[in-house]
């Protein structure tokens, strides 16, 4: 399997994504070597991890970013590999990154035995390519967030090219939702037949004291945005429908989770609004603390104007918090019990937040459904997996 | 063997999305745009075409079958699609139609207010009489709901006979196909539906997969033909003809073809008014209100989960000052509030009934149902307490008396009024 996100060095839900996958095969007795581009830490829970820095002292980077979005601004532990040697454009050492990795990606596959290839988002196909070269074992692409989810309207045509060849030639390629094989069966001319949809799972959330008082008081309601700051996840909706619930509720509070390059934007509009003091700015969280952010709201928001999953809908419904989200996003597939919005429509977000703060008959109601929905076989953590060795078998075998 | 159809004909004005911001504007309850629309939709491609052909059948074949008209639907019918109206008038006038009596608004108020049951049980009987002409013998509830404690009620206003979910729960080792009574109120005939046959035309009749696609009237006659018993209810949405089945399933070919099919396999076609006249087999209790409605055959579709409970309850809290205030409007208003279809879709059942239930919903989640119905009633409490207020300011008091009887005279007085001027003029 080669993962270009895997934690520590995680920037979004890439990393949880393909670390509950790993877990997940193990658990069902499959050996899984995972391949990063980034010095390797030791695996957990039985997933070897083999890092092509190792391989490859060339290879450097490993956070994909558009030129519009970079993941720059988010909390990242210090990153081992970044001293750059050579101060060219952030794109360019991308690609070089992505061809890097490609290059070892030989060398390993030659020096693992493995019965399949998984690839995870487009900066691993190229070294899935090679990787088959050598083997000759089938190659499954994974899709986790297209271009177009990444960077809306300002798509980079060398990253389109690469997605759109590296889905093309893979032997199956596996979605996360029915809106992203939507799109890359519409855009990309990829065969629906080779497309399965695998949904994201969710894992037990870490260790740590999950609990926190709200600051606020009790009786103050929260609602909260979690996420990075960035166009795609749409925000500045978030902020515009707090002012019109600000000024409906005497008390409610408004937490913004994350960290991005929007964050001095959304602060001048809140001062603009005069809401700056019911909305709170916390930056990028860790994992505990999100967690935290989570169980002390009343309803989390996520507004986001391109979603191809939301791991965020899962991990505030895991804790027990009802959400509000983008009607398009892939997760709305998966849940039933979500109350949906179009992420434009700030005068709906802002009457379904109220109606969630006031009514606690319908709060009740979706903590009560959605709890039991996480109890659903279908969200355990398992089941992407077991879907995924169903995949593996049509690479194998040919549908 | 015997064969009584029986055909639901109803629509609801549905709520428009309604925020938080729309109270106190006076903004429009009722997606008054959208229902036009599917009503006109749905009188093409059914109520039309399905109407001329009975007209037709009942003149050629002497077909005859039973129907059930909501009274939210003929108000809508009257300013939407008058011409399917007419047809529908033509059909009863022919005798190829017995109208049923049921609730005005296709409420839920046997289910939570005798008084309002009673009251939307006779705004039906008047409507039946000024629009049809006729006084119907045989009642239905909203969806076929029933129970022990209803019948004797259903009596007392008036009723001969009754339709009700022919459930296995219920019938035990015994058959649908005959004419029972209830156990509560023994001289009210209950006429149980077969759901098997019903159903197969209903849900399976498009059914592809279904080992006995397709089916032909033929078929469909010799099976009710070889049935035990003495009558074969089959009961279904009207809609289901050219609109749930489409028509390129060729539903209504096979309506064409069915009085002919079941003469030859020698099948009578009655009216539930003649199966009122019949001696009852035994009897049959229902101790738990029952529904024609999804798996449980129970009233969970509209009361199964608490966001519908707290929507009725804030509708039925509402309604002694709504009557109160003596304001029809207002008052037609919250009764078109209290049509069944608003608390459907805010059903969070989403198994394999589920995606009945999302067919028929105008709204993305129940929770947005939900969230605009509670802000409409929101509007509605603060419209009756401004009223009240004006009505203090003026020194009167709210009218107290009942209006059910007295808000539809004045329109049944007027149509009367418009009949006499009519025969005049022909002089």
């Amino acid at each position: 399997m080669f993962g270009w996100e895997y934690p520590p060095y995680a920037a979004g839900g890439l990393a949880t994504a393909t670390l509950a996958l790993a877990n997940g095969l193990v658990r069902r007795g499959h050996a899984v070597t995972m391949v990063v581009p980034f010095p390797a830490a030791a695996g957990e829970g039985g997933v070897r991890v083999v890092s092509a820095s190792d391989v490859s002292a060339n290879l450097r980077v490993l956070r994909v970013a558009s030129p519009l979005s970079p993941y720059a601004a988010s909390s990242l532990p210090p990153a081992p590999w970044g001293r750059r040697t050579r101060p060219t454009a952030y794109r360019d050492t991308l690609f070089e990154d992505v061809s890097d990795f490609a290059v070892a990606a030989r060398r390993i596959a030659a020096e693992h035995p493995h019965d399949i290839i998984h690839v995870h988002d487009w900066m691993t196909y190229a070294a899935g390519h090679e990787a088959r070269e050598v083997s000759g074992r089938p190659l499954v692409a994974h899709i986790h967030a297209t271009e177009h989810d990444r960077s809306g309207a300002w798509t980079h045509p060398g990253i389109l090219a690469r997605e759109r060849d590296g889905l093309r030639d893979a032997d199956r390629v596996i979605a996360n939702s029915h809106v992203t094989k939507r799109h890359i069966v519409d855009e990309y001319g990829v065969a629906a037949d080779n497309v399965d949809v695998v949904h994201w799972g969710i894992e037990p959330p870490d260790d740590g004291d999950l609990h926190l008082p709200s600051p606020f008081g009790a009786g103050v309601p929260i609602v909260a945005f979690v996420g990075r700051l960035a166009m795609q996840k749409g925000p500045d909706y978030f902020i515009e429908a707090a002012a019109k619930v600000v000024a409906r509720h005497p008390t409610v509070c408004f937490v913004v989770g994350g960290a991005g390059d929007m964050l001095p934007m959304l602060f001048d509009r809140c001062i603009a609004l005069g809401i700056a003091h019911r909305v709170y700015f916390t930056g990028g969280l860790t994992r505990v603390e999100t967690e935290r952010l989570y169980r002390i709201a009343s309803v989390v928001v996520m507004p986001s104007v391109s979603e191809p999953f939301g791991l965020v809908a899962l991990e505030s419904l895991r804790a027990g918090t009802p959400v509000i989200i983008s009607r398009t996003s892939g997760v709305a597939e998966a849940i039933a019990n979500l109350v949906t919005v179009e992420f434009w429509d700030v005068n709906d977000i802002a009457d379904k937040i109220l109606a969630v703060v006031n009514d606690p008959v319908l709060a009740r109601e979706l903590r009560e459904r959605t709890n039991e929905e996480m109890h659903d076989l279908r969200l355990g953590p398992d089941e992407p997996a077991r879907l995924t060795v169903e995949s593996y078998e049509l690479a194998t075998t040919g549908p | 063997m015997d064969a009584c159809f029986y055909f639901q004909l109803h629509q609801p004005r549905r709520v428009r999305r309604y925020q938080v911001f729309d109270i106190g504007s006076g903004a429009e309850y009722f997606d008054a745009a959208k229902n036009a629309d599917t009503l006109r939709r749905v009188a093409e491609r059914c109520y039309l075409p399905a109407t001329r052909l009975l007209t037709e059948l009942a003149r050629t074949d002497g077909a005859r079958v039973a129907m059930s008209i909501s009274g939210v639907l003929v108000e809508q019918m009257e300013r939407a699609t008058p011409d399917t109206l007419k047809s529908l008038q033509a059909l009863v006038a022919g005798g190829g139609a017995e109208l049923l009596s049921e609730t005005s608004h296709h409420s839920l108020a046997s289910l939570r207010n005798a008084d309002e049951f009673a009251d939307q049980v006779r705004l039906h009987r008047h409507m039946m009489k000024r629009v049809f002409g006729v006084v119907p013998r045989v009642f239905r509830n909203t969806e076929l709901i029933v129970s022990d404690g209803l019948t004797p009620v259903v009596k007392a206003l008036g009723f001969d006979a009754m339709l009700v979910e022919g459930a296995d729960t219920v019938l035990g080792w015994r058959s649908p196909n005959h004419v029972y009574a209830s156990r509560s109120a023994p001289s009210l005939r209950l006429l149980p539906r077969n759901y098997r046959l019903s159903d197969d035309v209903a849900f399976r009749f498009s059914a592809r997969d279904w080992s006995e696609w397709p089916l032909t009237a033929d078929k469909y006659a010799s099976w009710i033909a070889a049935n035990p018993g003495d009558v074969v209810n089959v009961f279904m949405d009207y809609e289901t003809l050219g609109e749930h089945q489409h028509e390129g399933s060729g539903i209504l070919d096979f309506l064409r073809a069915l009085p002919g099919a079941l003469r030859r396999a020698g099948v009578r076609m009655v009216t539930p008014s003649e199966l009122a006249t019949r001696k009852p087999v035994g009897l049959l209790s229902y101790p738990g209100p029952m529904s024609w409605a999804d798996t449980e055959r129970d009233v969970s579709a509209w009361l199964g989960n608490g966001l519908q409970h707290a929507a009725h309850e804030r509708l039925y809290s509402l309604r002694d000052v709504v009557l109160g205030t003596g304001d029809l409007e207002l008052i037609g208003t919250w009764r078109a509030l209290s049509t069944s279809d608003h608390f459907y879709y805010m059903s969070t059942k989403w198994h394999a009934d589920g995606d009945v239930h999302t067919y028929f919903s105008p709204y993305a989640t129940p929770y947005e149902a939900y969230i605009s119905y509670m802000n409409v009633l929101r509007d509605m409490e603060q419209r009756v307490a401004g009223l009240k207020t004006r009505l203090k300011t003026e020194g009167r008091r709210p009218e107290t008396k009942a209006p059910a009887r007295s808000s539809r005279k004045p329109k049944a007085a007027k149509a009367k009024a418009a009949k006499a001027m009519a025969a005049k003029r022909k002089k």
